[in-house]
């Protein structure tokens, strides 16, 4: 018996012997998302192919989907990846805590945003270069806010004032993300607006009065003046809404931009959609910034200097520009200044990065390991408060509680008070 | 004559408001898959459109769903046809010599969440450099499938008379003869439905063939993913996919629904 065990053995690991062989040393394997960007890169690598000699095995799949690939092969200490793209608000934390990111010392981080570095880097050192940013922003429809004789809202009083005034039988006010988890990306800006935070030193602070005040604001706002049913909507059921012709004004991240003027995708025409600086609150302006998409190299890739030339050349300059011309909202700073892109650029897009590059905050979440779990603890408070329009007087109790629990999260993950 | 009209007409009334609201979703998603993204988000809904053929274009022609289909194909068949192979015997011999230990073992892998298996499978597969290949999602596969074939099977074959095999085994047939050349013929609906069940079962997976494939064997649940990209969905492609993975599976069963639906209720009714 024991005899056949080892034979087994021997021959399982020749096995592993010829797949470790037959690798080539010109190839790599790089996983992108299902990403506009990751379009562009899939597009490109023939170019890059013939530049380098190096074959590249690319694949893409969905955000999620490319979360649990990554988690299963990287845990198991079986992968075969050499370069991903990432997320580094959504998975960055716990990639990084697991040693999964490789070290980015040589890389020149000079032409990214400094508030966004933050997002990428861990322990003071750089481990993503960030791919793409997106900003809260509010979009309106300029017919709709010009027949009510509006200007466009630059605060958060007469932001309600104009939801208020444009909310009719047919059309919402305003809308913006109700589901739970999903709103809590977009309800950050409003806290951040009134002064507050999610998490403040480690520690959980959105128990605090000014975030309170600011999900009251939020749930008043969206109880009152949002669509029907607001608390089971993501920006998936926003945007048909509002492309539509059912909402006048909306606030989300600056992504979805390119399809509300795509006039193939939409039924009002596009010269009626804008897009303005998200609205000051009573404390100050400064909405999120965040990289929201980023890449990486695999720390256990076996040809660190192939996947370095890679990443070098997929987040190069050259390549932000060309994203840039596909309205891709990347994140080095020189592309926003090219003349070039400038003229093709949509102005408003140009505008709004530029205030919340110089004034946003770069986290638009709980920035923890235990991501998922914390945003549906703040999502219940959110629908709480959509669903009693901001009046409920349970609110600061029930804020109390779910601080508790995210702080249980931080201290089972080590990372409470730091 | 009059009096049966009247309860006859409710009951099919009955059966139609039912039928609606059950092929509604269904309904809707196909017309969805003949429009525009604007018509699709359109409100209220377009009864009346121009119909596109765009959608079903990008699932076959950029998107090169033909691939899919044929790796779904695939490793369905072989998944099930090797399930027939070890778990018709199976079933035999479970049903004959009345192993209910081990049926029920068999049923565990079944009752087991299949994510379990996922991480093992991960690290075997990987150093047997078979990730990416159709053994390993062949043998995945087969863990949905053998099951199905045993528990179907096995309460099939004990509704055939032990009469049968006795009397060719009378007539100097072997156990095996009895089993290939008198039992296996009369399981022909028994069959039917343990496979067209298990393929369905096999062809609608999606999480053994997300872990264990990539790009050269994803089958089509994964590839369905295609269509929905950081922060846009396109319904269209969407849609057009979702008809178009529906419809062997929605064929297979109307051609052999009879059996499909006598062999759920098999072992209901023992007798």
């Amino acid at each position: 018996m024991k005899h056949k065990l080892s034979k087994i053995g021997v021959a399982l690991s020749s096995l592993c012997l010829c797949a470790g062989a037959m690798a080539q040393s010109g190839e790599i394997r790089v996983l992108v998302a299902n990403h506009p960007y990751g379009e562009l890169l899939k597009l490109s690598i023939p170019q890059f192919e013939k530049d380098t000699g190096i074959k590249v095995n690319v694949e893409s799949l969905q955000e999620s989907q490319l979360t649990q690939k990554l988690t299963t092969e990287f845990a198991t200490k079986s992968s075969t990846v050499d370069v991903f793209m990432t997320r580094p608000l959504q998975e960055g934390k716990m990639f990084s805590k697991n040693g999964w990111y490789a070290p980015l010392a040589d890389y020149d981080f000079s032409d990214y945003p400094k508030n966004i570095m933050n997002a990428a880097s861990f322990g003071g050192k750089p481990y993503i270069v960030p791919l793409v940013t997106e900003w809260q922003v509010l979009y309106y429809r300029k017919d709709l806010l010009q027949k009510a004789g509006l200007k466009v809202p630059t605060n958060f009083d007469e932001l309600e004032a104009a939801a208020q005034k444009l909310n009719s039988e047919s059309v919402a006010g305003i809308a913006s993300r109700g589901k739970g988890a999903a709103a809590v990306t977009q309800v950050s800006s409003y806290i951040y607006n009134y002064g507050g935070q999610y998490l403040d030193k480690g520690t959980a602070a959105f128990n605090s009065k000014p975030a309170i005040d600011a999900v009251r604001y939020y749930g008043k706002l969206l109880g009152n003046y949002g669509p029907k049913g607001v608390t089971s909507m993501s920006w998936e059921n926003i945007m048909p809404l509002f492309q539509a012709g059912k909402i006048a004004m909306w606030t989300d991240a600056s992504v979805f931009y390119g399809q509300i003027v795509d006039q193939s995708k939409t039924q009002i025409p596009v010269a009626n959609f804008d897009i303005a600086n998200f609205p000051a609150g009573p404390k100050t302006n400064a909405p999120f910034i965040v990289s929201s998409w980023g890449i990486s190299v695999a720390n256990q890739s076996k040809k660190k200097d192939l996947a370095l030339k890679f990443l070098n050349w997929a987040s190069s300059k050259e390549m932000a520009i060309k994203g840039m011309m596909g309205n891709i909202t990347m994140a080095r700073s020189s592309v926003w200044v090219d003349p070039v892109v400038r003229s093709k650029m949509n102005p408003g897009l140009i505008e709004t990065r530029a205030f919340a590059a110089e004034n946003g905050t770069p986290v638009d979440r709980p920035y923890m390991s235990a991501v998922g779990e914390a945003r549906d603890l703040i999502g219940e408070l959110v629908i709480e408060s959509i669903n009693t329009k901001g009046t409920s007087n349970k609110l600061d109790q029930l804020a109390k509680e779910k601080a508790n629990r995210v702080n249980e999260l931080l201290k089972e993950s080590g990372e409470y008070g730091k | 004559m009059k009096k049966k009209f009247v309860p006859t007409l409710l009951f099919y009334l009955l059966v139609l408001i039912i039928a609606l609201i059950v092929l509604f979703p269904f309904l809707w998603m196909l017309t969805s898959s003949f429009k525009t993204q604007v018509d699709i988000i359109s409100w209220p809904p377009k009864l009346f459109f121009e119909p596109t053929l765009q959608n079903y274009r990008k699932v076959f022609e950029e998107q090169d769903f033909l691939k899919y289909f044929l790796n779904s194909t695939v490793v369905g068949a072989v998944a099930v046809g090797m399930s027939l192979l070890l778990g018709l015997p199976a079933a035999y011999s479970i049903s004959r010599y009345a192993q209910t230990k081990l049926a029920v073992f068999i049923l565990l892998a079944r009752l087991m969440p299949g994510i379990s298996f996922l991480m093992p499978w991960y690290i075997i597969f990987s150093r047997l450099g078979l990730i990416d290949s159709y053994v390993a999602l062949i043998l995945s596969h087969m863990l949905i499938a053998l099951p199905i074939v045993v528990w179907i099977m096995s309460t099939y074959f004990s509704t055939i008379p032990r009469e049968l095999e006795e009397s060719a085994m009378v007539d100097g047939a072997t156990r095996q003869m009895a089993f290939l050349k008198i039992i296996l013929p009369l399981s022909g609906p028994g069959i039917i439905t343990a496979t067209t069940l298990s393929f369905i079962f096999s062809w609608n997976n999606f999480m053994f063939s997300q872990v264990l494939s990539m790009e050269r064997t994803k089958t089509l649940p994964i590839a369905v993913y295609n269509f929905l990209s950081y922060a846009e969905v396109d319904w269209g492609g969407v849609m057009a996919a979702a008809v178009a993975i529906m419809a062997p599976a929605i064929i297979l069963t109307m051609i052999f629904q009879k059996y499909v639906v006598k062999g759920l209720t098999m072992g209901a009714v023992k007798g």
